[in-house]
């Protein structure tokens, strides 16, 4: 008969080998989402139409100004995020349905991992797809007045905003049964938000109502955050805090956007581990 | 404390939302590179068993030690020196087979240096070489199989689960997959909980065999111990008209005692010295006819068919 050794404690796990792990999983989701390039490329159709057609369409019938196409082509933005995390969230369903989402349950990784896995996916994605969009947009055109500390504001605003977005996506997939439930779900998540967070038009432009609400959206701050670092424009920024200093106006929505990435990333992994367990 | 024991679990218990309590505190012990079955109807809590050892399902209460790791405070650990086969497929279709073995062995903390001699290893074994570099959406159901068993053995547990191997399968790959098994039985250490339905399997591949019944461990032993306990040998008459009358009229001669049972029409009863001439006498007189009557070994599915007989009457 075998004997088995006696056991070491549950020895805690290292950074280095948290990150390995983080590594593994992040390169098995690439290269399941390479294998469906509808994910890459699909979200990017509509953000693109509308940079490219339709704000310049806009531009000539309406008569608006040149600055109208930057700050469409930044609106934009605010679509492309949502839409690309949510086709990030999907795939969850699918794993949980149809792929090893048990084997990795049962693997010796912490759970959190295993979103953090599929966050890093998600980012890498979003972060070529926006990177295209700017390049698409100044191919046609369309400028943008950015300067170093311009660039980090907006940097930070896209990244954060997207980490957030993906923390909801996640959630939604743990907390939906059916993928038809969870693209049902999508319109009031991903669209709604970005028609009222002053993409295609300030939010004064809004009924007061709505544009109290529109301030409590984090795409809201995100996008002013885009315009203020990409743009120099601080009309987004003042619509929501009605301050004269800039830079505080700049901070107190990158806390805004900070808040909702950790918040949304501790629920996702919360409920994540919640219901992924039976 | 282990115990000496590769697997120990003490009140294990399940209750699922909406108080459905798949698993009723169970108790048992499996030595190290013991083959040890968990055997019962559909529904009777092996698997529920299997997931709250492998961490996949959350115990509602008691506790279970993988190699003397506690699977609810030490679960990494725990996790690290096990894997599993899960009775559904769960696979990366669209990853080739040699990546989703990468990816278990990376998981499981295999070192970078050795994953590539490992998998040209596990590939020879289980001759998965014309396989191992397609997407294993092109697999047939017997392959995936077969890469799924290569796939838990890489990172070279302590405790393999097997969640009803075989479920699912032509009767040519069941064999074949058998076939692996007891060869992986025979040359290793390793301590194997399997999970199954079928008698023969249980049979030929475990030391000893535990059946549940609605969520409870309701006979262990080795397949021997528990055929002895039965009583060996047994008469099986199948009748025409109420099996409940003829039990009955079996009792009432002294022939039946408690651990007589029905199934359908059929009655098991252990002989005790009685002749199977004697039983068919005592249930005609009774008024019901008897269509045969037969001595014969008692067989684990004797065994089986007492202990969760309403199961499977209710089953069919």
């Amino acid at each position: 008969m075998a004997t088995i050794a006696t056991p070491a404690a549950d020895r805690p796990e290292s950074m280095r080998s948290i990150f390995a792990h983080v590594a593994t999983l992040a390169r098995r989701r690439s290269q399941l989402t390479v294998r469906t390039p509808r994910e890459l490329f699909v979200p990017l159709l509509t953000p693109i139409l509308f940079a490219l057609v339709i704000a310049p369409a806009l531009k000539q019938a309406l008569h608006t100004s040149v600055a109208y196409e930057s700050f469409i082509a930044v609106g934009t933005i605010g679509l492309l995020v949502p839409l690309n995390t949510m086709f990030a969230g999907l795939s969850v369903i699918v794993d949980r349905e149809a792929g090893a989402q048990r084997e990795l349950l049962a693997a010796p990784v912490r759970r959190p991992t295993l979103v953090l896995g599929n966050l890093a996916v998600a980012f890498a994605v979003t972060a070529f797809q926006i990177a295209a969009l700017i390049v698409a947009s100044v191919a046609r055109g369309i400028h943008f007045d950015a300067t170093a500390g311009g660039a980090a504001w907006f940097l930070a605003a896209s990244a954060l905003f997207t980490i957030g977005m993906y923390g909801a996506a996640e959630t939604l997939a743990s907390r939906v049964p059916k993928q038809e439930e969870y693209i049902a779900r999508v319109p009031a998540i991903a669209i709604v938000p970005w028609f009222l967070g002053g993409s295609l038009f300030p939010i004064a432009a809004l009924p007061i109502g709505l544009a109290w609400l529109a301030r409590l959206l984090p795409i809201t701050h995100a996008l002013a955050l885009m315009r203020y670092g990409l743009l120099g424009e601080v009309g987004g920024l003042r619509d929501i805090w009605g301050m004269t200093s800039a830079p505080m106006m700049a901070w107190l929505s990158l806390l805004v956007v900070t808040t909702f990435a950790a918040v949304l990333t501790a629920v996702s992994v919360r409920i994540f581990a919640r219901s992924a367990l039976r | 404390m282990t115990n000496g024991s590769a697997i120990q679990v003490r009140g294990l218990r399940k209750v699922f939302p909406g108080g459905v309590e798949a698993v009723s505190g169970v108790d048992f012990d499996v030595r190290p590179g013991e083959v040890f079955s968990l055997l019962g109807p559909n529904g009777a809590g092996k698997s529920t068993t299997i997931g709250m050892l492998t961490g996949t399902v959350a115990p509602t209460g008691g506790s279970a030690r993988l190699a003397g790791f506690d699977v609810a405070t030490e679960p990494l650990a725990a996790r690290r020196i096990s894997s599993v086969l899960f009775q559904d497929p769960v696979v990366d279709r669209p990853l080739t087979g040699r990546r989703n073995l990468e990816i278990h062995a990376r998981l499981w903390g295999v070192p970078g240096r050795e994953i590539d001699g490992r998998l040209e290893a596990i590939v020879d074994a289980f001759a998965l070489a014309e396989l191992v570099d397609r997407p294993v959406g092109t697999y047939s159901g017997g392959e995936r199989r077969r890469l799924e068993i290569a796939r838990a053995l890489v990172s070279e547990p302590t405790v393999l689960f097997l969640d009803e191997p075989t479920v699912g399968l032509d009767p040519r790959i069941r064999l074949e997959l058998l076939d692996v098994i007891v060869r992986l039985r025979d040359r290793s250490d390793m301590t194997i909980l399997l999970t199954t339905h079928y008698l023969d399997e249980a049979e030929r591949l475990s030391d000893r065999i535990a059946i549940m019944r609605a969520g409870r461990i309701v006979a262990l032993g080795s397949s021997r111990d528990l055929i002895a306990g039965l009583g060996d040998p047994i008469l099986e008459l199948h009748v025409h008209g109420d099996p409940g009358a003829a039990l009955a009229s079996l009792g009432r001669a002294g022939i039946a005692r408690a651990d007589a049972f029905a199934v359908g029409s059929t009655l098991i009863v252990s002989a005790r010295g009685r002749s199977a001439g004697e039983a068919r006498a005592a249930i005609v007189a009774a008024g019901v006819e008897v269509l045969t009557a037969v001595e014969r070994r008692t067989t684990l599915d004797d065994v089986y068919l007492w202990f969760t007989g309403d199961d499977l009457a209710e089953a069919a």
